[in-house]
């Protein structure tokens, strides 16, 4: 798995929560060479599946999301235009910020920013909140509403790049660089034989409802799951205890949305084959799409493995190549006689 | 039935149905829809459900039929009620108003004469005249209900051009809206389940249960929505009133199924209805648990602009309330494709 | 002209370290050019006769230099600190990618996640002090190998065109200047004029006075940009100019009250060739002209500016039709003043 260039391609691309669909494209075009079956389910989530040929396998589902956050036009005002965020955005972030703007075809936008001389020097402070803040797409207001209703979404205009020798900076690492690392996991099975039913989930709108994963989850009836997402990377202004740094590698999730064995499971896998590795502590909500999945129907044994990203829902998010490949490894490595592992309930 | 819009939304609001005690409104609708069922049923929760059958696919219409209101927590001994709230209260949208409790009890709801500038429901209380707690126990128990027992009020001299000012649009018009679609609705293939939710303000419940059980193709939740047109609009809405059905785009609890909302422009463009596109920021309806539903449902809304939503005297357009008939009846008439 | 711009917009040249710049310039200028020189501040200055011999009468004048930032120290684990070159707005900074140095090597200037950030936090906007660089580097010393201390940083944006007739790009303060100026470098003039492409205008129009005691003009033109902020939100008396108004002809800004002879000289020609034009509605801001206008005994400044939203921040907006306009009233201006001198 070429990261650099994989990342290079599918951040590039615009899917804010809600509008998913050439990222589900992308995905599936992934999924393919590697997996039994793939479609794109009714709610716009990736679901493909490789049976391993025996009856009444467990059906081990593993999930990354699709969406990235962005934007959405709810207004124009002399030919600027209005927005409300699409997922947890930073207001911090937008002052002078180049969004794309997803019309057929996309249309640049420059966040406007005031210009010192109307401010206060306490203004000049403050950060502005999203409502107060408006897009210059440098048209007319009747050229505005006619190209970009209601409605429309936008994205961070911005890719993804090498940063120094191990890094890989852009925009919606958070979760393609997950995705990344399923696709990789599942190459690496590719000459394994397997005891699980393997289900990878390329989610929908995890950002703002979870709607793919629970619903895609509903249909699927795992018995197990993993979702793989991204948790903070350590920067200068984060706390310490709150972060991972950034080539320590994947960090395995503990607490009550993580099943004790499959974490055990994970941790054991990472000290046989001396892949790095940190234990995350959460004490309730992981924060990620495993939150949702544990509930369904009758619920579901879950882990959550995620890989240190810094700069969190920024168009700069960072990550570190040697973290992507060990999450791969570990879980290809989870993965592999996983079948018999899997308790049954009574 | 042929009453108007109007009519309904008068006979509507006058009974009581706040959350969690809805039995009163329930009874009403379900009066009202007979003659346009082909099967009538209520479940667990309350919800009302009025089937049109059809051999098509299954679309669910949702409206919710409680209202916001408050519920008596504690009797003082002077006789004063002190209350909780029965969904989104906002104490200054409510101060000196009068209210209604089910049997016909009035009263007004205040604050106390030392609250400072920020108040809170705790700080309030409804006084029903009653001399002493003896003499309020014989009028209301703890636990009792209230709402709003404000007037309903249109604007104009003929219906035709006339805005409604009236307590609980929120809710009730969207009623209203269903019960004219539904007799609207003649010929048609698509299976359609008009469902009168419960407990929608107090966080969308009884839509949870109605969609899991009727387990629909497609589902429209009709609703109010936030304006952006009244001085010193926090910008939260995208519609404004006169302009037509909103379409709903996304609020705070969905992104509508662009399948759905396409379908509804088309609908629009066909029939010649005035529309707008809705994004509510602060504030979810029903599609919220619907679209989750399951394997997940294609949802949307059809959505009527309204303001002041949530306090004594909310103001809707009477012709936007008609766009959303139109739109309704056209998209229940409209090809879909099964899944 | 507008891919000699694009050309300009995509050089780093911040103030002190214009050289990427200057020698673009000096390479575009020198086949047109009479004398063509390099001074102790880095400005670089060009004569280039005309029909008629009017010696140093005439400057015209635009800053090569941009805003950015510098590289002050950097931490154990290989964060860079940096401060500010010239008035950057720190708001439009925060989140962005940079280069540095001529190796440009790429660095982002980012804050911590929104889920580590709490309200009070998000409402106010850190201290220049508490931002920092990452460039990926792992430690200080793989940091400072590739970038030593001092090192210039400039702000990336791609220059292109935008809207219905807008352009954006970084640096259209001040590079159109320069465009207009080379463009006018390739034209036969009507009279003797001095192209001062000057540096540091951004820390203080520190280049300006040099040039100017050198060449010793009776009548200057400054080109420029000037901020425009015509924006929603902002009442009517504070938008200042706006793009595609035409060519802003300013008669009074925060540092110089510029000669109303010229200004009229400007407004006359503009309409009685039908060029659009406005002026600055609004008092504030400063450039070239308040150190020209004051040296030795004087001279007679002037100010024509292409009105730009974003100023100072990498995506500045302007609009294609003005920067026209602009060469073609900085045109007429050669023509009348030739006219003008006996």
């Amino acid at each position: 798995m070429n990261y650099e260039e994989t990342l290079a391609r599918l951040c590039a691309i615009g899917a804010p929560s809600g509008f998913e669909r050439p990222m589900a494209q992308a995905a599936a075009e992934l999924l393919r060479p590697v997996m039994d079956e793939v479609k794109i389910d009714k709610m716009g989530s990736v679901v493909a599946v490789r049976r391993c040929g025996k009856e009444n396998a467990p059906r081990l589902l593993l999930d990354a999301h699709l969406d990235e956050i962005g934007f959405i036009i709810t207004g124009h005002e002399e030919g600027f235009l209005r927005f409300a965020p699409l997922g947890g955005v930073d207001p911090r972030m937008l002052p002078d910020r180049e969004l794309t703007i997803l019309t057929q075809p996309p249309i640049t936008g420059v966040v406007a920013c005031m210009p010192p001389h109307v401010l206060s020097d306490e203004e000049r402070d403050k950060s502005l909140p999203i409502q107060e803040l408006f897009i210059d797409a440098g048209l007319s207001q009747e050229q505005a509403k006619a190209r970009i209703p209601v409605g429309t979404p936008a994205v961070y205009r911005a890719g993804c790049a090498p940063l120094g020798e191990h890094k890989l900076c852009g925009k919606a690492l958070d979760d393609r660089a997950c995705l990344a690392v399923l696709i990789d996991a599942a190459q690496q099975l590719l000459g394994e034989k397997l005891d699980v039913d393997l289900y990878i989930l390329g989610s929908v709108q995890e950002e703002v409802h979870g709607t793919g994963a629970i619903t895609a989850a509903y249909g699927i009836v795992p018995d197990l799951c993993v979702a793989v997402d991204v948790t903070h990377g350590s920067s200068p202004d984060a706390p310490k205890d709150e972060t991972f740094p950034l080539g320590g590698g994947p960090t395995v999730g503990l607490g009550p949305n993580c099943t004790k064995w499959m974490g055990e499971r994970f941790c054991a896998k990472a000290e046989e084959l001396s892949i790095p590795y940190s234990v995350e502590v959460m004490p309730g909500h992981s924060g990620t799409n495993g939150w949702d999945l544990q509930i369904t129907r009758e619920g579901v044994a879950t882990a959550v493995l995620s890989v240190p990203l810094r700069y969190m829902h920024t168009p700069l998010e960072t990550i570190h190549r040697d973290d992507l490949t060990a999450a791969a490894r570990l879980l290809a490595a989870f993965v592999k006689d996983l079948g018999k592992e899997v308790p049954t309930y009574a | 039935m042929s009453l108007s819009i109007l009519e309904l939304i008068s006979k509507l609001t006058a009974v009581h149905g706040p959350s969690g005690d809805e039995r009163a409104i329930r009874e009403l609708i379900a009066e009202l829809a007979k003659p346009f069922a082909d099967e009538i049923t209520s479940d667990v929760m309350g919800n009302l459900v009025v089937h049109k059958k059809g051999s098509g696919p299954k679309i669910m219409f949702a409206a919710h039929m409680d209202s916001i209101g408050l519920i008596v927590t504690h009797i003082e001994k002077e006789g004063f009620l002190r209350v909780g709230k029965l969904g989104g209260i906002s104490p200054k949208d409510v101060l000196n108003t009068r209210v209604r409790f089910k049997n016909g009890v009035r009263g007004v709801l205040v604050a106390e004469e030392k609250t400072e500038d920020k108040v809170k429901l705790e700080d309030c209380y409804i006084d029903i005249g009653a001399r002493d707690e003896e003499q309020a126990r014989t009028l209301v128990q703890v636990g009792d209900t209230a709402v709003y027992d404000t007037a309903v009020y249109n604007t104009a001299v003929a219906e035709v051009n006339g805005r409604v000012i009236s307590p609980y649009l929120d809710g009730r018009i969207a009623c209203a809206v269903l019960l004219k679609a539904m007799e609207q609705v003649t010929a048609r293939e698509n299976d359609l389940y008009f469902v009168f939710t419960v407990q929608e303000e107090v966080g969308t419940r009884g839509a949870k249960t109605a969609a899991w059980t009727i387990d629909p193709d497609y589902a429209i939740a009709v609703d109010v929505t936030d304006v952006d047109d009244t001085p010193g609009a926090a910008r939260y809405g995208t519609c404004k009133l006169g302009c037509g059905a909103g379409i709903k785009v996304m609020d705070h609890s969905v992104i509508c199924h662009p399948e759905v909302v396409d379908a509804l422009e088309r609908c629009a463009r066909d029939k010649g209805i005035a529309v707008q596109r809705d994004i509510l920021r602060a504030g979810g309806t029903d599609a919220g648990p619907i679209h989750v539903s399951r394997t997940g449902v294609r949802t949307g809304g059809i959505s009527i602009p309204c303001r002041y939503v949530h306090t004594p005297a909310e103001i809707a357009d009477l012709n936007d309330c008609a766009a959303c008939v139109e739109l309704a009846v056209a998209f229940a008439r409209s090809q879909m494709t099964a899944i | 002209m507008l891919e000699l711009l694009k050309q300009l917009c995509l050089l780093n040249g911040v103030s002190g370290d214009e050289g990427e710049v200057r020698a673009f310039l000096r390479a575009q200028a020198e086949p047109y050019a009479d004398s063509i020189r390099t001074d102790a501040l880095g400005n670089l200055i060009v004569f280039k006769q005309g029909a008629k011999a009017t010696g140093n009468r005439l400057l015209l004048a635009a800053h090569m230099d941009e805003v950015g930032l510098i590289i002050t120290h950097v931490t154990d684990e290989g964060f860079l600190k940096f401060g500010f070159v010239g008035g950057v707005d720190r708001r439009i900074a925060i989140g962005k990618p940079v280069v540095l140095g001529s190796d440009r090597v790429p660095g982002i200037i980012s804050l911590k996640a929104i889920h580590l950030t709490d309200k009070a936090e998000l409402k106010k906007v850190p201290k220049t002090d508490s931002l920092y660089i990452d460039i990926g580097a792992g430690s200080r010393e793989e940091a400072l190998k590739k970038v030593p201390l001092g090192t210039y940083g400039s702000f990336v944006s791609q220059p292109e065109e935008f809207g219905d007739g807008f352009f954006k790009a970084r640096a259209i303060d001040d590079r159109i200047g320069c465009a207009i100026m080379l463009e006018l470098l390739k034209e036969e003039l009507p009279l003797d004029v001095t192209f001062a492409f000057t540096a540091q205008e951004e820390v203080g129009t520190r280049g300006a006075f040099g040039a100017a005691f050198s060449v010793t003009p009776q009548v200057a033109l400054v080109l420029e940009t000037t901020t425009a902020a015509d924006l929603p939100g902002v009442d009517s008396h504070r938008r200042v100019c706006a793009p595609g108004k035409g060519p802003v002809i300013s008669y009074m800004d925060g540092s110089t009250i510029y000669d109303r002879g010229l200004f009229e000289d400007l407004r006359r020609l503009a309409e009685d060739n039908g060029i659009p034009w406005q002026t600055k509605e609004y008092i504030a801001g400063g450039n070239d002209a308040r150190t020209i206008q004051r040296t030795k005994q004087g001279v007679r400044v002037a100010a024509m500016s292409a009105a730009t939203r974003y100023l100072h921040a990498p995506s500045s907006v302007a609009s294609v039709a003005d920067f026209k306009n602009m060469q073609e009233l900085t045109r007429l201006f050669l023509l009348d003043q030739a006219r003008q001198a006996n």
